[in-house]
């Protein structure tokens, strides 16, 4: 059985959720939408749809979807989101999930009302270096977790950064905390799978390194964030850095028995364990082990690249595919609400913090 | 009155800007450019000109207001703002609803506004033309901009709204459909002679003709359209005389710039990797992009003829001769190479 989806929203990122939803085989996608109709067209012409609308309640009316994904500016999600749930669609909502908590909650809270599901664009959190850190440490690899580094590097030239700091309209500056804001989910949900408090301690400093060059809002945008946070038995620390070399992405737990990394930009995922062996013996052998490790990861990525699965939306292949079951069997959506709850919570704290710091060092 | 530059400091904005000055344009030449971009080129032609009435105008035709402030007292636009890279809702969003907005404000504006577009070669549907034809304005548009690429897509789409625009309105509007635009400060290297692929030159290009035109032969293309009564509602495609095959490009170009390794595919050669490629795309669910597939490879890299009559009717003459642009073109880049730039 397939599942009639619509998207509103014909950005950039409408692309990879075409572009999966086209290989997932339980969905088909009728229609596009964007208040700018020349976007739903392009939209619709690059990907064969058939239908495209300016105006969503139309789209509602004639189209009648199961599933809408909602690819707007987050200023928007609400609204949408809601208004999609009122005529009986489930909803994927990109991320970020809503500009703030409450309206997060509120979106939360019409879903679980009207028994809809919900699922927010957390991708990476399925990209293969993550499962494969969950499967490792549920096998207990690690131990138990104690501290958690979760790095997102960025490119400012790159085809987001470009259009972000391309105009000062952008609606990405129209977010509290900016290009932060917009990229702090991929920070935090990779910490709350361990960290299980509802309110950690959070400190946070963030400023602008680059060259204020546009004399609008563009230069008041942060483009480096340290986070440090403390829950019960758990800490971590979250950076954000656009100028960092070469653009990392990766996650490391710190575990009472190995410390395991999980690197995004290779998907590799290796394990650091201490030397078993004595002295200088041992050193010159965690070296050896090391590249070991390296090499196993490699190797596992050149097989799955030869059965094609080295994907590039490989996580959002995973998350939809995951999501849509949840409609067809009628179980759970696959991230709990309760996460993207505390992960909106953590973001809109450690952006308060920045609202009232100085850019001083 | 004055008159409008929408990319305006742009490869081909900025030579057009310092045609007009050379020229001594009369009206003042408002140059319009987005907010927070480097104003190198205008700069030096500023410099060049100091007396030239510009008046330089920060905007951005994504906005309808400022849309509507960049044609006040304007009586003629040439249209040159596109959107070159990026990904492909941007492309669509500067090129194409940048475009929408600007048609809107000049329609709506009181009195008529002649509006010149800088179109290009790539709305052509080279794919169905028989190889060794003559590319003309009767040429068939591309029928399939999705299988081709990106900037064809965009300008294909730009292009018709153009045309919608003068049929519901009686835009007074000219089309000019540039091939190759070369010359200091541009890029290198035509994908019709090839493309870099992991530090080799793969040399597509080979005997086919490059349809070359020198970035002032072309703003001076669009000037001619601008002034000629007959031109209204007509295409014109801008080639210079004399054209190069690419190999003789690229032979010159690893002579007089840099030299480079270069791998020379045959036609049937890169057919061939196409279909591997393209067979590969499909296969592996799009595990590696499709840069190759036989119908790009059709569009781009057969040989074809191409004729420039049509413009030569409305005044125009190539001022820079291809040898002396070639000339200039390639000391510019050996120059910015030698500069580490």
């Amino acid at each position: 059985m397939s599942l009639k989806v619509a998207i509103v929203g014909c950005g950039q990122i409408a692309d990879g959720h075409l572009e999966q939803l086209q290989k997932l085989g339980t969905a088909r996608v009728t229609a596009v939408c964007d208040r700018e109709p020349l976007m739903a067209e392009q939209l619709a012409s690059r990907y064969g749809i058939p239908r495209f609308y300016a105006d969503f309640d139309e789209l509602l009316e004639r189209e009648r979807p199961d599933v809408v994904h909602v690819t707007t500016p987050p200023q928007s999600h609400r609204a949408l989101a809601l208004r999609a749930m009122d005529c009986g669609c489930h909803v994927y909502v990109e991320k970020p999930f809503a500009p703030t908590t409450a309206d997060a909650r509120a979106i939360l809270e019409h879903a679980d009302k009207l028994g809809r599901k919900i699922t927010i664009g957390y991708t990476y959190a399925y990209d293969p270096p993550a499962v494969d850190l969950m499967e490792m440490v549920a096998k207990g690899l690690v131990g138990e977790p104690l501290h958690v580094e979760s790095f997102y590097g960025y490119d400012l030239q790159g085809s987001y950064g470009t259009a972000i700091f391309g105009k000062p309209g952008h609606w990405v500056h129209d977010l509290p905390g900016a290009l932060l804001r917009n990229n702090i989910d991929h920070l935090l949900n990779k910490i709350t799978p361990f960290m299980p408090d509802e309110r950690p301690a959070i400190q946070a400093m963030g400023w602008v390194r680059r060259e204020r060059r546009y004399g609008d809002r563009r230069d008041a945008a942060h483009d480096e964030l340290r986070v440090v946070l403390r829950g019960e038995k758990v800490s971590a620390y979250a950076t954000f850095s656009a100028h960092a070399r070469p653009v990392a992405h990766f996650v490391r737990v710190y575990g009472t028995k190995n410390t395991v990394h999980a690197d995004f930009v290779s998907r590799t995922v290796t394990l650091g364990r201490g030397s078993r062996l004595p002295s200088a013996i041992g050193r010159l052998a965690i070296g050896f082990a090391q590249a070991l490790e390296q090499l196993r990861a490699a190797t596992r990525n050149a097989a799955r690249f030869a059965r094609s699965e080295f994907q590039f939306f490989a996580g959002l292949e995973r998350l939809m595919t995951l999501y849509y079951r949840s409609i067809l069997e009628g179980t759970p959506p696959p991230i709990p609400h309760r996460d993207i709850l505390r992960v909106s919570e953590w973001a809109d704290r450690i952006i308060g913090q920045l609202a009232g710091s100085s850019d001083d060092p | 009155m004055k008159l409008l530059v929408t990319g305006s400091n742009g490869f081909l904005g900025a030579a057009l800007v310092r045609r007009l000055c050379e020229r001594g344009e009369r009206r003042v030449v408002r140059c319009l450019h987005r907010p927070g971009s480097d104003l190198g080129r205008l700069a030096a032609v500023r410099a060049a000109h100091p007396d030239a009435r510009l008046e330089l105008l920060v905007g951005d035709l994504t906005s309808p207001e400022d849309c509507a402030r960049a044609i006040e007292d304007v009586d003629l636009v040439y249209h040159g703002a596109a959107a070159l890279r990026g990904a492909a809702a941007d492309m669509f969003l500067n090129t194409v609803v940048a475009s929408r907005n600007l048609l809107e404000a000049v329609v709506g504006a009181a009195r008529p506004i002649r509006v010149v577009l800088v179109s290009s070669f790539a709305v052509y549907g080279m794919a169905g033309v028989a190889e060794g034809a003559t590319v003309t304005e009767e040429t068939p548009l591309e029928p399939h901009p999705e299988r081709r690429d990106l900037y064809s897509h965009v300008k294909r789409r730009q292009e018709q709204l153009f045309w919608e625009y003068r049929e519901r309105h009686g835009l007074p509007l000219t089309v000019l459909r540039p091939g190759v635009i070369y010359g200091p400060s541009g890029p290198a290297m035509s994908n019709r002679v090839g493309l870099s692929l992991f530090g080799v030159f793969l040399h597509l290009g080979r005997r086919n003709l490059l349809p070359l035109t020198y970035v002032d032969n072309c703003a001076d293309a669009l000037v001619a359209a601008a002034e000629s009564p007959a031109a209204v509602g007509e295409v014109y495609n801008v080639v210079d005389d004399d054209l190069p095959t690419a190999r003789q490009y690229l032979e010159r170009y690893r002579r007089e710039v840099e030299p480079q390794r270069v791998l020379s595919l045959p036609l049937f050669a890169t057919r061939l990797m196409s279909r591997a490629v393209a067979w590969y795309h499909q296969h592996s669910r799009g595990q590696l992009p499709a840069i190759f597939t036989p119908y790009k490879t059709d569009s781009m890299w057969r040989s074809f003829r191409y004729d420039n009559r049509k413009l030569k009717s409305i005044g125009w003459r190539p001022a820079v001769e291809t040898g002396e642009g070639l000339r200039r073109t390639f000391a510019s880049l050996r120059a910015s190479r030698g500069s580490g730039r």
